[in-house]
């Protein structure tokens, strides 16, 4: 349906003009390359694998470079804030007007100044460390009025300088005294450390330094010249330099920084020029051949062959073909509608479909909106969905994925106000609106048609698979595994409604006998493609249990109703928390309102939450659960995904 | 027999009123041991990659939802709370808010567990977070189920 028809081709081309050919067909992206490396067959024929050039890892360099250079300019750049920068948003390039700009920008001057700039401010950061150091080791002797050159200067005296814990401060004084030719003085006492100098002469040092070491005294040198106060006072001054030099390596730094729009560019460029040269990983060559296999949209290859004649000038030989339809190597890639290309993103997230599939996309849509809805459906939520999404869209300059992701929320916030006005319901009901339903009090109306929601989507899956299954030439199954399931729910649901409403007798035989012939040909076709008769009928009866499943289907689709009450009821809470303060006085009034903001904005977050993931359960498990694969390999264009523009 | 007097003659208020708080304590001590599992694990992967806190966050209020049911029953029993109401009406109520009380309770707990582990996916591939969203949604169902129940008796019954 909306898979995209591929053709497979493969190419010959001489080796020598392989960059050529690369550069070209990544200017017509649309191409998809097989790896041919894995092939054993071709490997076994004597085609080698094409050495990839060693100016990837130059690439491979380069880039890690610019990325290190926009990050560290990045940290200096005071980016402009809030919705203008948002509107600014990134810009969109073709891959020529890309390649032009990014070849013209000596990016290569760029990165090495920002080296250089970056390297003498960790050089100066490390210097201010280091006299940080210095100044927080002088700082117990700032009151030693000697200078430290002094101290070590004298040539009969021995000098100790060092600390002593403070606990054994009186064990200390003890044993200090009763010396004739020493003397000490306690310069500084913290809340561990008594900071000491002491002074010996002749016979007497080495018992000084006896009572020292019986008092755990350990030895501190004092670096420096001066007097401990005047080092200091050299230090602060080293560090206020060092300050204003960084302060003018910053500010060389931040002049630099409107440069990074321009590295980014050549960042999005190496990337892709990277991919080019990596591409040929997936060739295989002879010594002077290259051969190369890939796939491209059917619509485009007329487009391709033109591009590939006109640059190589007719000397190639290719053979293109219509890609297999049961072959899992086909690239997937989807188009579909404005509407539908939103909700290609759940497709991508479960998985690709395969290309003997249809893209499940435009068809879980519908769906997908109605359940979206049907779950948050309240008039006010929606009309900030659509007011907010609106906004962005038409201001905001966005990256082409969150575009779509926006959009899809546009799109749902119709949905949630549709169901807004069928619940009555303006955030939860501030402002009376006639629904068409009172959700507290018609909840079982809500429910049934929650399940009958959830009939329509399964009986859908389920014709879907027919559909799959007929294109694909297999109506026995489609029969077997459709057609007999249609009739046994068709029956069962008929039959078991007889016990709710009563019906007319005629109906409950026709439906018991259309139920019951459902069954049995479940039971007699659900194991045909077992092995021998007891697992023919072991498969059946296994496949007939399969009804349970349903039943857990079908209650799954409650959550449609619980969820739009639970979301309901909430907000219903907030405005009567909010009510309850209101009535007293102007600041009751102010409370009444931050309540009903804040908690409305917190209700809002939480619903669509809610409603998202769920909705997605539903399709996910429920619907795709009956008829689709997956597993399909994406299509990937022949460009590296851009990380700063849109690239057309 | 003063006694069972007494509890017929005041008893539907009480067994009423503790139907709420079975309801609302249940799923919110759930709600908050889910929540705090993924938080925990949340706060490592935010030291690397501050980055992530928006979807780090979206996976954390998963098990949150469980005390939002059980605090919506709450709500709805206490708008049928009345101070003469029959010793049935009363435990009726109460078995009314069963369901979402228990439930709530332990599948909050199971989901933060899971949501703590989409927590990792976060972490090492990005792109795939939301799939760790939606197994952390298919505990919520069970929830989802009792909540629907709950709400169903509440109302079911007129006395």
């Amino acid at each position: 349906m909306a898979i995209v028809k591929m053709n497979e081709f493969s190419l010959f081309a001489f080796d020598s003009v392989k960059e050529d050919l690369l550069h070209e067909l990544q200017k017509f992206e649309y191409v998809h390359f097989t790896n041919l490396g894995v092939d054993e067959t071709l490997s076994e024929l004597g085609l080698k694998n094409v050495r990839v050039p060693e100016s990837l890892m130059e690439i491979d360099d380069d880039i890690n470079n610019v990325s290190y250079a926009i990050s560290v300019l990045s940290k200096f750049h005071i980016k402009p804030k809030g919705i203008k920068a948002m509107q600014e948003g990134v810009k969109t390039y073709t891959f020529n007007e890309l390649e032009e700009q990014a070849l013209s920008i000596e990016y290569k001057e760029i990165l090495g100044e920002v080296d250089t700039l970056w390297k003498r401010m960790e050089s100066l950061k490390l210097e201010k460390e280091k006299a940080k150091a210095r100044l927080s080791e002088l700082k117990p002797w700032k009151s030693l009025d000697v200078s430290i050159s002094e101290i070590n200067g004298f040539s009969k005296a021995e000098i100790f300088t060092g600390t002593v814990p403070k606990k054994l401060k009186e064990r200390f004084s003890e044993e200090m005294t009763g010396f004739e030719n020493t003397y000490y003085e306690v310069v500084e006492e913290d809340k561990d450390n008594l900071y000491v100098v002491a002074m010996s002469y002749g016979e007497e040092v080495e018992k000084a330094l006896d009572s020292l070491r019986n008092t755990s005294f350990s030895k501190v040198i004092i670096q420096g010249e001066e007097k401990p106060a005047q080092e200091m006072e050299k230090n602060n001054k080293r560090i206020e330099e060092l300050n204003s030099q960084m302060g003018d390596v910053e500010k060389s730094i931040r002049e630099m920084t409107p440069e990074i729009p321009r590295l980014e560019l050549v960042y999005d460029y190496l990337s892709n020029k990277k991919l080019r040269t990596a591409a040929a990983e997936n060739f295989l060559s002879t010594e002077n051949v290259d051969v190369i296999k890939g796939y491209i949209p059917t619509d485009k290859a007329d487009e391709f062959e033109n591009n590939i004649r006109d640059r190589l000038q007719n000397i190639y030989y290719m053979e293109m073909k219509e890609a297999e339809r049961d072959s899992d190597d086909t690239p997937i890639l989807l188009k579909n509608s404005n509407f539908a290309k939103a909700f290609e993103s759940l497709t991508g997230m479960y998985s690709m479909p395969k290309y003997s599939e249809v893209d499940p996309t435009p068809l879980l849509a519908p769906f997908y909106l109605a359940f979206f809805g049907m779950m948050a459906a309240d008039v006010g939520y929606g009309l900030i969905m659509l007011i907010g999404t609106l906004f962005v869209l038409n201001k905001f300059n966005l990256k082409e994925n969150t575009r779509l992701f926006v959009k899809f929320f546009y799109y749902l916030s119709f949905s949630v106000i549709v169901w807004g006005f069928l619940y009555g319901s303006l955030f939860g009901g501030i402002i009376p609106l006639p629904g068409l339903f009172e959700p507290a009090e018609d909840y079982n109306t809500l429910l049934i048609l929650s399940i009958i929601f959830g009939l329509i989507h399964i009986y859908f899956a389920l014709a879907i698979k027919a559909y799959v299954l007929i294109h694909n030439g297999k109506v026995k199954d489609a029969l077997f595994d459709v057609g007999l399931w249609y009739l046994a729910l068709t029956g069962a649901i008929v039959y078991l409604l007889n016990i709710v409403v009563t019906l007319p007798e005629i109906v409950k035989t026709i439906s018991l006998v259309v139920m019951i012939v459902g069954m049995v040909g479940i039971v007699l076709t659900g194991g045909r493609d077992a092995e021998g008769l007891g697992g023919k009928i072991g498969g059946g009866i296994y496949s007939l249990y399969g009804m349970s499943g349903y039943v857990g289907d079908f209650v799954s689709y409650s959550r449609l109703m619980a969820l739009g009450l639970a979301g309901g009821f909430i907000a219903g809470a907030v405005n009567m928390m909010a009510g309850m303060v209101a009535g007293s006085g102007v600041l009751g009034f102010i409370g009444a309102i931050i309540i009903f903001i804040f908690g409305q904005t917190f209700n809002l977050g939480l619903t669509l939450l809610g409603a998202y993931v769920h909705a997605i359960r539903l399709i996910f498990v429920e619907f795709f659960g009956k008829f689709y694969e997956g597993g399909g390999k994406r299509f990937s264009g022949f460009r590296s995904k851009p990380k700063y523009i849109n690239l057309k | 027999m003063i006694f069972t007097e007494f509890i017929v003659s005041n008893g539907g208020v009480f067994f009423g009123g503790l139907g709420i708080a079975i309801a609302v304590f249940l799923s919110g001590i759930g709600s908050a041991i889910g929540i705090g599992i993924v938080g925990q694990a949340a706060s490592g992967l935010i030291i690397e990659e501050p980055d992530k806190f928006g979807r780090s966050l979206v996976l954390q209020l998963l098990p949150g939802t469980q005390g939002l049911y059980g605090f919506v029953i709450g709500l709805l029993v206490l708008g049928q709370l009345d101070a003469g109401m029959s010793l049935a009406h009363g435990m009726y109520l109460m078995a009314a808010c069963m369901p979402i009380g228990f439930v709530g309770w332990q599948s909050a707990i199971a989901q933060g567990k899971v949501a703590a582990a989409g927590i990792s996916i976060l972490a090492k591939n990005e792109e795939h977070s939301t799939k760790g969203i939606i197994y952390s949604v298919m505990v919520e169902t069970y929830a989802l189920l009792a909540f629907v129940i709950s709400l169903i008796l509440v109302n079911a019954v007129s006395f």
